[in-house]
């Protein structure tokens, strides 16, 4: 199989925005209780980008960086055993060179910090991200207005964002988006919860705002517990 | 027997300048191993300073020898040589495997340096316990709370101090223990003379309130200690047990502080080793089943079980060759035989010693946990020792990685030639990733490593110990080469004009082999190839192996099969079937798409923010794949993975774009395939080198 292949096989590709054209400055949320899955998201979204020969900034705050390039090299391997993709360590090396990764330790994240890393960056011409992923942002410990300020980042960067954050366990059984991000919603395009299906070994990608992540069958998407990949079949 | 909670293995880990070598003199002293103290600085005293190695030289004794035993109250301490650099990974790793707790030395003046920064990482990862001792309080611009404040922000450690300075720079008089909330003062010419007593007026509101915050802190470890200190009733011992817990833990960083030079603080020092690192029973240690692919067990530390002990240094000393091992398990005896695990051979263990500082101690037996030297056995260090029979337990991985560097050296006269081969083969043995050989085609002296820096080091210690002033050549990356696809072949060697005759035909194919080196298949039916010259075919291809068609280098992850062949009753031969092997391979080779490979190196630069984007200039430059960074207040940790042919010089480099602020650390990483135009390069560069 072919790289094409793989972009367009992707079944991430209905939950970034209808078209590429609609996909900078957007922001979108995954949501979920600990363990469901959430960075494993982040990176597929990530790594979609990646194979559109697209730059990534990959924000993570509170895990170290080998951590984090593990979970690339995992997500990659996955993907590409996956359809047996061709020259897989080629086009492995030629996707990392386009991602950055930013780890902060959790006291020392701030807006004004990303912000003036991220400017540096592109000034000094070494990334022009078009797709930020922030994974460990704790949602209860800031502000409305850091999050003002990360839409306002998006749009004067032409920047695609996408926050995960961890909710209480049982949250989703009722409407709107669960603490800690309520009151919030209306800054997302997206907002992701997932979802453990009782009795069944799947995990539900439940949109919450924006377009229905639909696949090609017409079914939800769902998780694999097992690897985190999105579900190409549907059953 | 020795009481095995008695025993302490402590390492001693220090920026350069920081005093280690005076502070271990100091406990030396106080120990009562050695008895006079020597001072590092010279008479001059205008900061003639000698290195640690020149020192022990002169004086003849090994302060820093690999370990160095002495006793303080009770307790018997083991003190292990740190090494500093991360270049030599396999000596870091054994070094930080045979301690069970750290002392972390810094300067009250230059606080946490980068290479601190590294070495705490490194016991980090190896789950060491440690103390930090701020030493040099005396000198002008000491600042205990900032280096403080470091500790925490720095190195993410939980560092609370468990001491106050009475006064510091030219006016520290003593210390005020927190924990018995005492003032101690250091008196005679020596500092050896300790006087306790109640804490002066102008500190006693520092010392309540640093006091508060210390329980505070390890109260988290304790509900006891908890309960007491809100009924304002903690003691002594539930304050220190809660900070040995804490400290065994890895989540509390007790911080005493001192200075060597002026003898203060040292014997406290030596208090908190006994009473808060651990004894080799509070910390696990595994060895690899040999038997189940490595897997782990863990030790028992029981004396009475089957011995497990580890070599993890050998010296050559006036003595000849001492081994210095530590056993996990079991008891080392002498008259026992033991076993080698990596040669299999036994070996009777003849004088068993202690090292101090300037002697040693003949014993007749070392139980689990402790730290002795052997005489006259031949192995190489890392080698693990058992009692023999169907034992075979690891204390170290069997996979030692290939070197990705080599160098050629030529000794400058015939005396420099024979000393430069007993240093060679003293390195060798001891470290297993350093390697040398003779190139068949130049005759030169190769030697091979890990790194410029790790050659270097060996190079400057031949001068040094060895008195082998060597020429050296310019570092050469090993590559390798591999191929990328299947290819056939059917290949006859035939010279049968006159003489004996040669003939052999083989046919197969080889192919990419995804793990390992090189693989031999056998896929012959119907004898078309007899049976006596299969292995022929084998060593046909191997010898292809070590000199590939691209450039010459070592050719790696090959699977070769033969399927089909011919032979004649008479010419027949093995040369003849070899020859037909080689002959094969390279008619196959050139069509499997043979590619190079190039080993790529971990590399990371800490250095100021400001200079972030030219640091990372110079990664680009350099066709390095840059990771990620890592913020820690005005320090960034950028991290690269940089091919080591482009890493040549890169010290001097950094160096200059920032203002020497920087400083990077490099490991190897893995091998990955060179970009096409380099490949060119190469190649071309294979071909003049070949004219």
């Amino acid at each position: 199989m072919q790289k094409q292949d793989l972009i367009e096989k992707n079944p991430i590709r209905n939950l970034k925005g209808e078209s590429d054209a609609k996909e900078s400055s957007r922001m979108g949320l995954v949501m979920a209780r600990a363990g469901l899955g959430k960075t494993a998201l982040l990176v597929q979204i990530a790594l979609d980008s990646l194979l559109n020969d697209k730059q990534v900034v990959h924000v993570s705050v509170g895990q170290s960086l080998d951590k984090t390039k593990l979970w690339y090299d995992d997500m990659f391997k996955d993907l590409a055993e996956g359809c047996k993709l061709n020259n897989a360590g080629e086009i492995h090396d030629s996707i990392m060179h386009n991602r950055m990764i930013i780890t902060f330790n959790e006291s020392k994240f701030s807006l004004a910090k990303l912000e003036e890393r991220l400017h540096d960056l592109v000034q000094q011409n070494v990334i022009k991200p078009s797709c930020m992923v922030v994974d460990g942002f704790d949602f209860a410990q800031t502000g409305r207005a850091v999050l003002e300020g990360m839409r306002e980042l998006a749009k004067t960067m032409d920047l695609q964002i996408w926050f995960s954050a961890v909710c209480d366990e049982g949250a989703g059984s009722q409407a709107g988006v669960p603490a800690p991000c309520n009151g919030m919603e209306d800054l997302f395009n997206t907002v992701v919860l997932l979802q453990p299906v009782p009795e069944s070994d799947c995990i539900d990608l439940k949109i919450i705002k924006g377009s229905a992540a639909v696949s090609k069958c017409g079914k939800l998407l769902k998780l694999d517990p097992r690897t985190f990949m999105i579900r190409a079949d549907c059953k | 027997m020795r009481d095995i909670t008695k025993v302490r293995n402590i390492g001693i880990s220090a920026h350069i300048d920081s005093g280690k070598t005076t502070l271990t003199e100091r406990i030396l002293f106080y120990t009562q191993r050695i008895h006079a103290i020597h001072e590092v600085r010279g008479k001059d005293g205008v900061g003639a300073k000698m290195d640690s190695m020149e020192l022990e030289r002169e004086r003849g004794i090994t302060i820093c020898s690999a370990a160095t035993y002495c006793d303080w109250k009770d307790h018997a301490i083991n003190i292990i040589d740190t090494p500093g650099h991360v270049d030599f990974t396999i000596e870091v790793e054994r070094a930080l495997r045979v301690l069970d707790g750290a002392v972390l030395i810094l300067c009250s003046v230059g606080g946490v340096q980068s290479q601190s920064i590294t070495v705490n990482r490194q016991m980090t990862r190896y789950r060491v316990p440690r103390v930090a001792f701020i030493n040099k309080c005396d000198r002008t611009g000491a600042n205990p709370d900032r280096v403080i404040k470091q500790l925490r922000e720095k190195l993410g450690l939980n560092a609370v101090p468990i001491q106050v300075p009475m006064g510091l720079e030219g006016e520290m008089q003593g210390l005020i223990d927190l924990v018995r909330m005492k003032a101690v003062y250091f008196d005679g010419e020596n500092g050896d003379k300790i006087r306790e007593e109640e804490i002066p007026a102008q500190y006693q509101e520092e010392c309540d309130i640093k006091r508060e915050e210390m329980l505070d802190a390890v109260s988290m470890f304790s509900d006891e200690l908890m309960e007491a200190v809100l009924e304002g009733t903690p003691t002594e011992e539930m304050i220190m047990a809660a900070i040995r817990k804490g400290t065994l833990a890895l989540e509390f960083t007790p911080v005493m502080m001192g200075t060597a030079y002026k003898n203060k603080g040292v014997q406290l020092l030596l208090d908190a080793v006994v009473s808060y690192l651990p004894c080799p029973t509070d910390v696990e240690n595994f060895a690899l089943d040999l038997d189940h692919e490595e897997a782990e067990v863990k030790v028992s530390n029981i004396s009475s079980d089957p011995l497990l002990a580890l070599a993890f240094k050998l010296e050559d000393g006036r003595y000849g060759q001492l081994t210095y091992v530590r056993t996990y398990q079991g008891t080392l005896k002498k008259g026992d035989s033991i076993v080698n695990v990596r040669t299999g051979k036994k070996a009777k263990v003849g004088r068993l010693v202690r090292m101090h500082s300037d002697d040693m101690e003949e014993i007749d037996e070392a139980g689990a946990g402790d730290i002795v030297a052997l005489f006259g056995i031949d192995c190489a260090s890392g080698d693990t020792f058992t009692s023999g029979g169907d034992y075979n337990f690891s204390m170290t991985s069997m996979h030692v990685p290939a070197p990705v560097i080599s160098l050629s050296i030529t000794p400058i006269d015939n005396k420099a030639q024979d000393n430069m081969s007993k240093a060679l083969n003293r390195f060798t043995k001891e470290d297993p990733t350093f390697k040398t050989y003779v190139d068949a085609e130049t005759m030169e002296t190769i030697i091979s490593g890990m790194g410029e820096l790790h050659l270097d080091v060996y190079v400057e210690r031949m001068k040094r110990e060895y008195k082998a002033e060597v020429t050296v050549g310019a570092p050469q990356v090993a590559y390798r080469e591999t191929i990328t696809q299947r290819a056939d072949f059917n290949y006859t060697h035939k010279k049968q004009t006159g003489g004996s005759g040669q003939f052999g035909r083989v046919a197969g194919f080889i192919e990419p082999l995804e793990e390992g080196e090189y693989e031999f298949v056998d896929q012959i039916v119907g004898g078309s190839v007899p049976r006596e010259y299969i292995p022929s075919c084998d060593k046909g291809f191997q010898k292809c192996l070590d000199k590939g068609a691209l450039v010459g280098a070592h050719v790696t992850g090959v699977r070769c099969a033969i399927n089909d062949g011919a032979s004649h009753a008479v010419d027949s031969s093995d040369i003849a079937f070899q020859l037909a092997a080689m002959g094969g391979f390279k008619e196959a080779y050139m069509k499997a798409k043979p590619v190079i490979m190039e080993p790529i190196m971990k590399v990371a630069v800490e250095g100021p923010t400001e200079f972030q984007g030219s640091i990372m200039g110079s990664l680009n430059q350099r066709r390095g794949m840059i990771i990620g960074t890592n913020e820690e207040d005005a320090y960034t940790v950028i991290e690269a993975e940089v091919p080591l042919s482009e890493m040549f010089g890169y010290s001097t480099d950094l160096r200059s774009l920032t203002q020497g602020k920087a400083e990077f650390t490099m490991e190897f990483a893995t091998y990955r395939q060179v970009p096409k135009s380099v490949a060119e390069e190469l190649i071309a560069k294979a071909l003049k080198n070949k004219k």
